[in-house]
């Protein structure tokens, strides 16, 4: 019983120290994207925001959680939406190399000129990874 | 976003369990009751066991969602040592530097660096190292690819600390000049 117990803790403190090393590692991931002065979106391939950062919502001047879920051309301003879905759709489905381009978002009211860049989620589900600069 | 911190609660609470286990072998009083107790106090450590690993299965999970934004985000990323030689690189990093991860990850930033602006990069990446100059910087240098001609490009450099070793990074974000 004793030496069960004994395999017990140094399991459960392997376990620890793993999780632990996750943890920090998960911090240093979430120090990169939240800390980054650029604007930076993660969608899935039809455009439906998963992440964003801080950057990203000073752009677009809504809320992470009122961000999250929806396409990103919802930020698009009307005359732009055909567009700037042929160019993301192009994208996804690797029927066109064009990754950057500029559109106009409604931020605040305002409509704000912005260079989109994107770049194809190679793995799994897929997704897109997205910069977002106002054009000055 | 949570922190992703392990409650302490929980490691707490398990070596109180471990204690009480140790200490009713240690009085021998393996009666009836105690047996129950200790029963019971494996069955609370195989709850805490299970919650501890789903812990861990989901930080597997976000860890993924974020290196699978820094490998293909739309900008260069590299991810350096203290000794200057890169330890991580991104999708963008390899596209600009037109070489693949091997001939990148382990070598010296500074092999990709023109040779006249060498001197001039490895300065300025020294002093953010030791703290003479601000936590983070930008500057312009020449790339020289693997292949193909120099290219100028913007370098923005930030410090970033290791928790646990205490030693220093550098995150480059590298953009070819407009």
């Amino acid at each position: 019983m004793a030496s069960d117990i004994m395999d017990l803790t140094v399991m459960w403190l392997g376990l620890r120290a793993h999780v632990d090393q996750l943890a920090e590692e998960r911090q240093q991931y979430v120090d990169f994207f939240e800390q980054s002065p650029e604007a930076y979106v993660v969608t899935d391939l039809d455009g439906t925001i998963r992440e964003l950062n801080g950057a990203a919502t000073d752009i677009l001047q809504k809320r992470r959680g009122y961000l999250r879920g929806k396409p990103l051309t919802v930020m698009v301003a009307l005359d732009h939406r055909r567009e700037f879905r042929r160019r993301m759709l192009g994208l996804a489905e690797r029927q066109s190399d064009q990754r950057s381009w500029r559109s106009v978002v409604i931020a605040a009211g305002e409509r704000i000129e912005v260079t989109f860049t994107a770049r194809p989620i190679e793995r799994r589900d897929g997704g897109l990874c997205w910069l977002l600069q106002a054009v000055q | 976003m949570n922190t992703g911190q392990t409650p302490e609660w929980l490691l707490t609470t398990v070596t109180a369990v471990r204690d009480l286990m140790i200490k009713r072998l240690e009085a021998e009083s393996l009666n009836e009751d105690a047996k129950r107790e200790m029963e019971m106090a494996l069955e609370e450590l195989d709850v805490m066991w299970e919650e501890l690993q789903g812990q861990a299965a989901l930080l597997i999970r976000e860890n993924e969602r974020y290196a699978e934004f820094f490998e293909y985000a739309p900008d260069a990323y590299l991810i350096t040592d203290a000794g200057g030689n890169v330890r991580e690189a991104n999708q963008a990093a390899l596209d600009l530097l037109k070489a693949p991860r091997d001939a990148v990850v382990g070598k010296s930033l500074t092999e990709y660096i023109a040779i006249g602006d060498r001197v001039t990069f490895l300065t300025r990446t020294v002093g953010l190292m030791v703290g003479a100059t601000a936590r983070s910087l930008a500057w312009q240098a020449l790339i020289q690819p693997a292949e193909g001609d120099v290219v100028t490009a913007q370098f923005s450099v930030r410090a970033i600390p290791l928790k646990k070793s205490g030693v220093g990074g550098l995150c480059w974000l590298i953009r070819p000049a407009a």
